[in-house]
């Protein structure tokens, strides 16, 4: 079972997340800003992480570097209500990329499809 | 003594006096008048004046001798008079000279007078000119500008002309200015392109006229030992006349006159005239060109300055974009939470909810209004971006490739194939990356409610005449010319085309950054996209 972190400033988004995303067989940790989602990944280990751009007075960029950065290994999918983020060169970092809808469909996709490819990374061992 | 001549007589009958003709009938009857005007210079009278003196009269040789001297200072006072009537008409031309060159500030209407004075018969009467300019930034004398016939037939035939328009000075030259000048320009251009001496060249005739500041009349030209052979040769003339044109101790250039046609002598008097002329006619050209550059910084100055004025309102214009950006997109995300979290959880109670439920279709209610929101959002946010573009350089065939992965799964999706086809050495577009990255997609992307006849899209990229152009032609899809140019008009309505906002707002977006998008239904089947993508930053303004 994949292990994934939501990170949301919104309870209700993250409590749709984890129902969602637990409904599709992942396991689901949830962290309410930068800070916590540190904590939590120090905790464990995740296959991928979701994250949203705009967090309270927190940027999401500026944790997605930081993961880049220390956890090269693991992806990340932006989650934005902006569509202008997609052709942010910053979030270019970025694994995939969701514009945020009620519809998590587009998510559960891309989801699905990131993960796809790291298990084929880690299979051709790189 | 019987008098030969009538100068006793009070009065004479017509026809008693052989000098008295029509016209001077007043003097018949006038004998003080008739001794002055006619007798003294008649025959008769000096022959009565020779019988006198012969008769032994004391006073005899006293009379001859005072008809003589009378008549010395007579042609004496009537020369003095000729030259006071030139005199007076050399004054009255440099007058009217005078007037229309400080008049104009027009350099070429300024030449054109003062071309025409020299060679003119009423003014200065040579038979050509040549104008040469300094040229202050290369530090040359050049030839400018010359005027009159260089053969016989031409002269003639021009002499002619004007004998027979009676015209005064200022409308023979603009008679010059208007349509002569340039032909002038290309007759003499053979000439006038060689002329050209460095000022530095102190030894050259033309240098050390100009340096002297006075006129020079140079005869003998080809043996001449200041003067250059070549230059001799290249005038064609033995004798010509140098006036330099010299204004507040600036050099302005030089006037050479010649009479190559009728070789008439060129006198000191010739000499005094033009020397007069010349600098009226250097303080004028001067004070054209001054003018002429004034102008052209006065139009620098208006270019800039409208250039500010539009960059102020631009200005004003991005910051009011940007408030209504950022207003727009904070409302905008403020919105998106919650429409999400509805339609989010509307979505996982219909799930939850079984068929025969009759609180399914109020969840379904939800669900589809919360996607409508959605959309309208999306649109909304799409058109604030479209307010403020930011452009920079941008590889279009990376752009195309990244607009084409971002749509790979709705094609699949849609069972569409595509094909790319990059153009080779392209060189950079400045756009707005995010925003043309939208458009490729959205064009990528819109469905037409095609009929399926090929599902395919080609692009292609290509540079075409200082632009680089996408081409896009989707196969899968026909509609009317007169219905894509309907989906092609911001918020027309197209719902029924089922294209929404979509690629009306991708024309907005891209026309005001200087790009055209054009869509053409294919002459078999299918619809052709075209966008027109700037080099160069100067394209766009």
């Amino acid at each position: 079972m994949s292990r994934l972190l939501v990170v949301d400033d919104e309870a209700n988004i993250r409590l749709l997340y984890a129902e969602e995303l637990a409904e599709e067989g992942y396991d689901v940790v949830t962290a309410a800003g930068s800070a916590e989602a540190v904590e939590k990944l120090q905790e464990g280990v995740f296959d991928l992480a979701v994250l949203d751009i705009k967090l309270k007075n927190e940027s999401g960029i500026d944790l997605l570097q930081k993961l880049v950065k220390e956890r090269h290994d693991m992806p990340v999918i932006l989650c934005s209500a902006f569509s202008c983020y997609k052709d942010d060169f910053s979030a270019w970092l970025a694994d995939g990329y969701v514009v945020k809808s009620g519809d998590l469909s587009e998510l559960k996709q891309e989801i699905a499809r990131v993960l796809a490819k790291k298990a084929q990374r880690q299979k051709a061992g790189l | 003594m019987d008098w030969e001549c009538c100068w006793d007589r009070d009065a004479v009958a017509p026809g008693d006096c052989p000098n008295i003709g029509e016209g001077d009938e007043d003097l018949l009857e006038s004998p003080r008048r008739r001794i002055l005007e006619k007798c003294c210079d008649c025959p008769n009278f000096k022959r009565d004046l020779e019988r006198f003196q012969a008769s032994g009269h004391p006073m005899g040789p006293v009379f001859s001798l005072i008809h003589d001297e009378y008549r010395r200072q007579k042609i004496h006072i009537q020369s003095l008079i000729s030259f006071l009537d030139n005199k007076s008409l050399e004054i009255r031309f440099l007058h009217e000279l005078g007037s229309v060159l400080q008049s104009s500030v027009d350099l070429e209407e300024v030449l054109s007078v003062a071309l025409t004075a020299i060679t003119a018969g009423r003014g200065f009467g040579m038979n050509r000119a040549f104008l040469l300019m300094t040229d202050h930034k290369l530090d040359h004398l050049q030839g400018y500008l010359a005027i009159g016939p260089r053969n016989y037939e031409e002269a003639h035939q021009v002499w002619d002309e004007i004998a027979h328009n009676d015209m005064d000075l200022q409308t023979l030259a603009q008679s010059f200015r208007k349509n002569k000048l340039t032909a002038e320009r290309v007759k003499f251009h053979d000439i006038l392109e060689q002329i050209s001496v460095p000022l530095s060249n102190t030894t050259h005739i033309l240098v050390k006229a100009l340096d002297g500041k006075h006129p020079l009349l140079i005869e003998n030209a080809y043996h001449h030992p200041d003067v250059d052979p070549e230059f001799a040769r290249l005038l064609g003339v033995d004798t010509f006349l140098l006036m330099p044109l010299v204004s507040r101790n600036r050099r302005v250039g030089m006037i050479i006159a010649d009479n190559c046609i009728t070789h008439r002598h060129i006198t000191a008097e010739d000499m005094h005239s033009l020397e007069t002329f010349t600098f009226p006619v250097a303080f004028a050209i001067e004070r054209a060109s001054l003018y002429e550059r004034l102008q052209e910084e006065l139009n620098r100055v208006t270019e800039a300055h409208t250039k500010l004025k539009v960059q102020q309102e631009l200005i004003v214009r991005m910051e009011k974009m940007a408030l209504v950006g950022r207003i727009t997109s904070s409302i905008a995300h403020s919105i998106r939470n919650p429409l999400m979290i509805i339609g989010g959880f509307a979505r996982s109670m219909l799930k939850n909810t079984p068929p025969g439920d009759p609180k399914r279709n109020f969840i379904e209610s939800i669900v589809g209004e919360a996607r409508q929101l959605e959309g309208v959002l999306d649109e909304i946010l799409n058109y604030s971006d479209s307010l403020y573009p930011t452009k920079d350089f941008w590889d279009i065939n990376q752009l195309v490739e990244t607009a084409l992965r971002d749509s790979a799964d709705t094609l699949r999706a849609r069972g569409y194939d595509c094909t790319f086809t990059a153009g080779s050495e392209l060189p950079p577009a400045y756009i707005d990356f995010k925003q043309v990255s939208y458009c490729l997609r959205t064009i990528i992307q819109c469905d037409l409610n095609g009929t399926g006849h090929e599902r395919l899209i080609d692009i292609n990229t290509s540079r075409e005449n200082g632009t680089i152009v996408i081409r896009i032609q989707d196969h899968g899809q026909y509609i009317s010319q007169e219905e894509m140019d309907a989906i092609m008009v911001p918020f027309s309505s197209t719902q029924e085309m089922g294209a929404g906002l979509g690629l009306a707002l991708c024309k907005t977006m891209l026309e005001k950054q200087g790009i055209p998008l054009n869509a053409q239904t294919a002459r078999e089947y299918g619809i052709i996209f075209t966008i027109l993508l700037p080099i160069r930053k100067e394209e766009q303004q």
